[in-house]
């Protein structure tokens, strides 16, 4: 038989919230219904109904945009509606009859004064609460949620709560103690685009970063992400193509020892397995070639390099030749024999960077391993079917963090098979793409957009965020600008 | 897992592995998990791994993989640190077939090609 247990959220990243606790409910064999009523996201509160009080303890325990979960009681209207409802099961009232106890008023869009919510919590007295009140650690916790709505739910804000709940508190997430340590306030070593530690934390759920499972970022920069996934259990390794920003050579915040100084912050040196220097699209894993069909990564965690804050770059040559950087001499050797040679890089385009990371992950990832990462899109002109596609990928989630003209998007998705070289006739990026792009593989395009779709929102993403996503189509669009 | 990627030096038996030389190492512990090393023993060539092992002085790997290992506790135990526990500090990883040494420093391997190799 199933319960009703009430879910409180903390009201952020709300788009976020059903992705990130059906990722839990997998992670924990927990079957749920999320979507029940289409939920209300004005909301930070939700019904769910689940097998017990050890399932709800489970469902949030790594949560980060929960808060707690209560065994719902009752809802209503008004207090009136409320109490008669509550009084409707006295066999449950009388079950905490005798243990000490606390209750908390839980206000959402409204306020009250500690008097106007001790009177609340006393009118509760018709309840047959006998043991001694404990604010510190009482037997049981009562909450009463008052939602009043905020500006954007249906009908806006009002003077009276729209909605009271009532319920007894089962546990807390991980939510405060999670984003307490992993604050980047507090974080030794930090890069200009370190992705923070709330939404680090997401990343790591929606990969199922767990014990015995061995994580990989391509893009790992300062290495926010293998510290949350290594955090949550996982074997964690990255790669950038800037060793600078993994050993913390350069700019800012030089001098402390780059990605190992927050490993030994953390304490996580038992399970950061290691960085290397390489170019993704030039990249030195065998795996690739041997196990590209069953894959041996379980879980792709990143955020690959807009081209904003960070311009992505490959290995490559703008112009020149091979023998005026490669086998010029310098110094009386040859420049690539130099110690601090540097090869020569190009742009690496955004709408390539995402097409190339899908096909590493059809082929890396083992099936039912995860991919997580970000693609900015351009509010106004985003659809759907802007989000690459894989055969070998299924979409799991896509949620937004709105910046108002642009936004960006979470996308989880899974590898529902093995990778096969018949992929490629499936689908097809656009073939007007292939004489500027900067793919890595230029011949076979295994993934990308559904056929014919002409321009993605994430496309020349760093120029148009330059130009104030000005329309494409517009005149007055600059051409190219900031490239 | 690297094997040399420059253009051209695709001799699967010469680009790995490669050969470490010039080392200092270290030995960070890790935690143990078997099913992980129980799931990681098909994807090893155990040749690579174990010759590799004995240049950088580490014995306790047999010269063959165990018929039992997946249960050989002893034999996981001694896999367990030559895969997560034991990292090259500095030193110098050469391509057998193409002669590109690719250097670690602070830990870090730097596997960039250089413009000609791509």
């Amino acid at each position: 038989m199933s319960t009703k247990f009430l879910i409180h959220f903390a009201q952020i990243h709300t788009d976020f919230r059903i992705a990130e606790l059906e990722s839990l409910a997998r992670l924990n064999g927990i079957n749920v219904d999320l979507h029940k009523g289409s939920p209300d996201l004005s909301s930070p509160y939700l019904v769910v109904e689940l097998q017990s009080i050890d399932e709800a303890k489970k469902l949030i325990e790594r949560s980060i945009l929960v808060k707690e979960i209560c065994e719902y009681w009752a809802e209503g209207k008004t207090y009136e509606e409320l109490f008669e409802k509550i009084k409707q099961n006295p066999e449950r009232n009388m079950l905490y009859k005798k243990d000490s106890f606390k209750f908390n008023v839980d206000v959402f869009g409204g306020s009250n004064t500690e008097e106007e919510k001790l009177r609340k919590i006393n009118n509760f007295s018709f309840l047959p609460f006998k043991g001694p009140i404990d604010l510190k650690k009482p037997n049981q916790e009562f909450m009463v949620y008052e939602n009043y709505g905020d500006v954007d739910s249906p009908g806006g804000r009002s003077s009276e709560p729209k909605v009271i709940y009532f319920g007894r508190r089962i546990a807390s997430s991980s939510r405060y103690e999670m984003i307490k340590k992993f604050t980047l306030k507090q974080r030794k070593y930090l890069g200009t685009t370190s992705m923070d530690a709330e939404l680090s934390l997401v990343m790591a759920n929606q990969a199922l970063a767990r014990p015995g499972t061995l994580m990989y970022d391509p893009f790992v920069g300062t290495g926010s992400m293998m510290l949350t996934c290594a955090e949550f259990g996982s074997y964690t390794m990255g790669s950038d193509i800037d060793g600078r920003q993994i050993r913390g050579t350069a700019g800012y915040r030089k001098g402390i020892n780059g990605i190992k100084a927050n490993i030994d912050q953390y304490k996580l040196s038992h399970r950061i397995l290691g960085n290397v220097v390489f170019d993704i699209c030039q990249n030195p894993w065998r795996a690739m070639d041997l196990y590209k069909d069953s894959g041996w990564i379980d879980l792709i965690v990143t955020d690959p390099p807009y081209g904003v804050r960070a311009g992505a770059k490959k290995l490559g040559r703008r112009n020149g030749t091979v023998e005026d950087y490669s086998f010029k001499i310098v110094d009386g050797v040859e420049n690539h024999k130099r110690k601090d040679y540097y090869p020569p890089t190009v742009a690496y385009e955004m709408e390539d960077v995402v097409v190339d990371l899908l096909e590493f992950a059809a082929k890396m990832l083992v099936v039912r391993g995860r991919l997580v990462y970000w693609i900015p899109t351009v509010t106004e002109e985003y659809q759907l079917d802007d989000i690459p596609i894989h055969p070998a990928l299924e979409l799991v989630a896509n949620s937004e963090q709105p910046f108002g003209s642009w936004s960006r998007r979470l996308i989880t998705m899974e590898k529902i098979r093995e990778w096969s070289e018949a992929d490629s006739k499936v689908y097809n990026t656009n073939p007007a793409d292939s004489e500027n792009s900067s793919r890595c593989t230029s011949s076979t395009s295994l993934s990308g957009l559904p056929n014919n779709k002409p321009s993605p929102a994430h496309r020349n993403f760093r120029a148009r965020y330059f130009s104030k996503f000005i329309r494409q189509d517009s005149p007055a669009t600059p051409a190219d600008a900031g490239n | 897992m690297l094997q040399c990627h420059a253009k051209g030096c695709d001799d699967p038996a010469k680009n790995f592995p490669l050969e470490i030389s010039d080392f200092t190492k270290e030995e960070i512990e890790a935690e143990k998990n078997k099913d992980f090393l129980v799931r990681m023993l098909p994807k090893l060539e155990w040749n690579a791994l174990y010759t590799t092992a004995v240049k950088l002085g580490i014995t306790g790997l047999p010269e063959t993989l165990p018929s039992d290992a997946e249960t050989n506790d002893e034999f996981l135990s001694a896999l367990h640190t030559v895969l997560l526990e034991v990292h090259i500090k500095e030193g110098k990883m050469t391509c057998n077939g193409c002669n590109h040494v690719y250097p670690i420093k602070d830990g870090v391997p730097n596997m960039l090609l250089a413009e000609h190799e791509i």
